[in-house]
């Protein structure tokens, strides 16, 4: 059969990023594939070595524009680390808050984008509805709803009142009603799964070695979360399940994401009724001493890492970053293959791509 | 406490292994802050090293490559992950920067050596695909973090 070169992207319906694709198709098949990255790419890590510390925190919070909190979290975990600070409870609680926030918003977000692609607008509607609530929440915590700046070296810039509490735990409980109406659409809706089930199907032994991080790995049996594997203050204290599925295919990838909405919303209840009183942050110094330093988190997407060194100025002497959609990416020519072309976009927004994520 | 104790088994068992391995090698450990281990290891060992940490010790899981230019070597940091992290460091002085690639174990790192490639100009030996991944079409093979 004759072999065709289906170029898709830079600039595509998709997804909002540009990222380019170039599939050969034999028939309705896709029997290669290959990517091109770099659209995007806006050299935030040579950046960050001509900014002070402070600085770098506006900046790194600007490498995604939905997780952004667990980047600045990542990054001041590690600078604390070199300076040796420990930081209050309770910026630690408001901290984690936030990015249990951040992660519902990502993963409603994404069920969005999932339903719009396989032509299912009554789901991407009700998501994106109830997203609002979290960036409604959001806002009215840091000000911002996709770029909060609250993080700071040494602690967190916002705090709670009591009488926010309990609105925030009112809303929560709406959010989780929510929830859990979407996670049953996508427990027993059967459009959903006829698209879904058995597609970009990952084994275990893949997920192992293309070191597949996240949601996608716990799709495919693969029992990682950094929350519970490193623990970590407040992690360490609060309960909550980590969903794993075995199926290894984009509806058990949803699956995971859904129920993982639900556990953040009730880390969030929890977090709330433990709060511990006192100061959100704590003055540190601005030069940090020389030092490296290696900091992981658990984002929406999976592991982030941040590696600093720094040589004892205000500004670092180098800053890496790993995002998980970077190595996410790499298992899309092996879940492409034999695809369907109709079933490419199922695909594609399966692996919840951040294409800003992975060119930085 | 439990964790830590276990954190210190584990390392030197892997420390003992590195050593019966690479007698000639002068290992040097560093404990890190958050749960993070250094190793410091002369670049021919790196590959055979990262094989005896996934192979017996199970580190499946390579978290990324960072390279650095310190202005007197490129300095590599293989950081892996398995509930602890553990960190294979390396330096290439700038007359040989080649090292041999991980793709034939690990697939996943072949974007991670990809982009060391772009950035800073290692060559990964034995790299099925070893492209420029994130510069433009019309790169001029000048590497953005290289500081000479």
């Amino acid at each position: 059969m004759t072999k065709i070169i289906v170029p898709i992207g830079p600039q595509h319906p998709l997804l909002k990023e540009p990222v380019s694709f170039q599939l050969t198709v034999e028939g309705e098949h896709v029997t290669e594939s290959a990517m091109r990255l770099g659209y995007v790419h806006r050299g935030i890590e040579r950046l960050c070595q001509e900014r002070t510390y402070v600085q770098n925190i506006h900046l790194l919070e600007r490498i995604c524009g939905i997780c952004s909190h667990v980047h600045t979290t990542t990054f001041c975990q590690g600078v604390e680390a070199l300076l040796g600070v420990k930081l209050p409870s309770r910026a630690l609680y408001l901290r984690a808050l936030l990015c249990e926030l951040e992660r519902i918003h990502s993963h409603l977000l994404w069920l969005g984008v999932l339903a719009l692609n396989i032509g299912f607008d009554t789901i991407f509607m009700y998501a994106w509805r109830d997203r609002e609530v979290v960036l409604d929440i959001m806002e009215d915590l840091s000000g911002g709803r996709v770029s909060h700046a609250v993080n700071i070296v040494g602690g967190v810039r916002f705090d709670l009142t009591d009488d926010r509490r309990v609105t925030l735990l009112r809303q929560l409980n709406g959010l989780e009603e929510q929830v859990r109406i979407l996670l049953g659409v996508v427990e027993h809706e059967q459009t959903l799964q006829a698209r879904t089930r058995n597609v970009g199907r990952l084994s275990l032994e893949q997920i192992r070695r293309y070191c597949v991080v996240g949601p996608v790995a716990r799709a495919s049996g693969l029992d990682v979360d950094l929350r519970r594997d490193m623990p970590r203050p407040p992690y360490d204290g609060l309960t909550f399940q980590v969903p794993v599925r075995q199926e290894g295919d984009v509806w058990a990838r949803t699956l995971v994401r859904m129920l993982e909405t639900v556990e953040s919303v009730h880390l969030c209840r929890q977090m709330l009724d433990l709060l511990p009183p006192g100061p959100v942050s704590t003055r540190v110094s601005r030069r940090v001493p020389a030092g490296e330093v290696v900091s992981r988190t658990e984002a929406p997407r999976g592991e982030v890492v941040y590696y600093i060194r720094s040589d004892g100025s205000d500004k670092p002497a180098r800053v890496k970053v790993r995002t998980p959609t970077l190595t996410n990416l790499i298992t899309l020519p092996s879940q492409l293959e034999n695809v369907n072309m109709a079933d490419v976009s199922v695909v594609l927004s399966g692996v919840d791509l951040c294409i800003a994520c992975a060119d930085r | 406490m439990n964790r830590l104790l276990r954190q210190l088994h584990l390392f030197e068992e892997i420390f003992s292994a590195f050593q019966a391995a690479f007698p000639d090698d002068p290992l040097t450990v560093q404990a890190m802050p958050i749960d993070e281990t250094f190793v410091t290891l002369a670049p021919e060992h790196i590959h055979e090293a990262c094989e005896i940490l996934v192979e017996r010790f199970d580190f499946y899981h390579l978290s990324t490559i960072t390279g650095l230019d310190t202005g007197a070597a490129v300095e590599l940091f293989y950081h892996f992950w398995n509930a602890y992290g553990i960190t294979l460091r390396t330096a290439l002085p700038y007359t040989a920067l080649r090292i041999a690639t991980l793709t034939d174990f690990i697939p996943g790192a072949a974007f991670y050596e990809r982009e060391l490639y772009t950035m800073l100009g290692v060559v990964f030996e034995g790299h099925v695909n070893l492209q420029p991944l994130l510069q433009p079409d019309d790169w001029d093979g000048s590497h953005p973090l290289r500081k000479t």
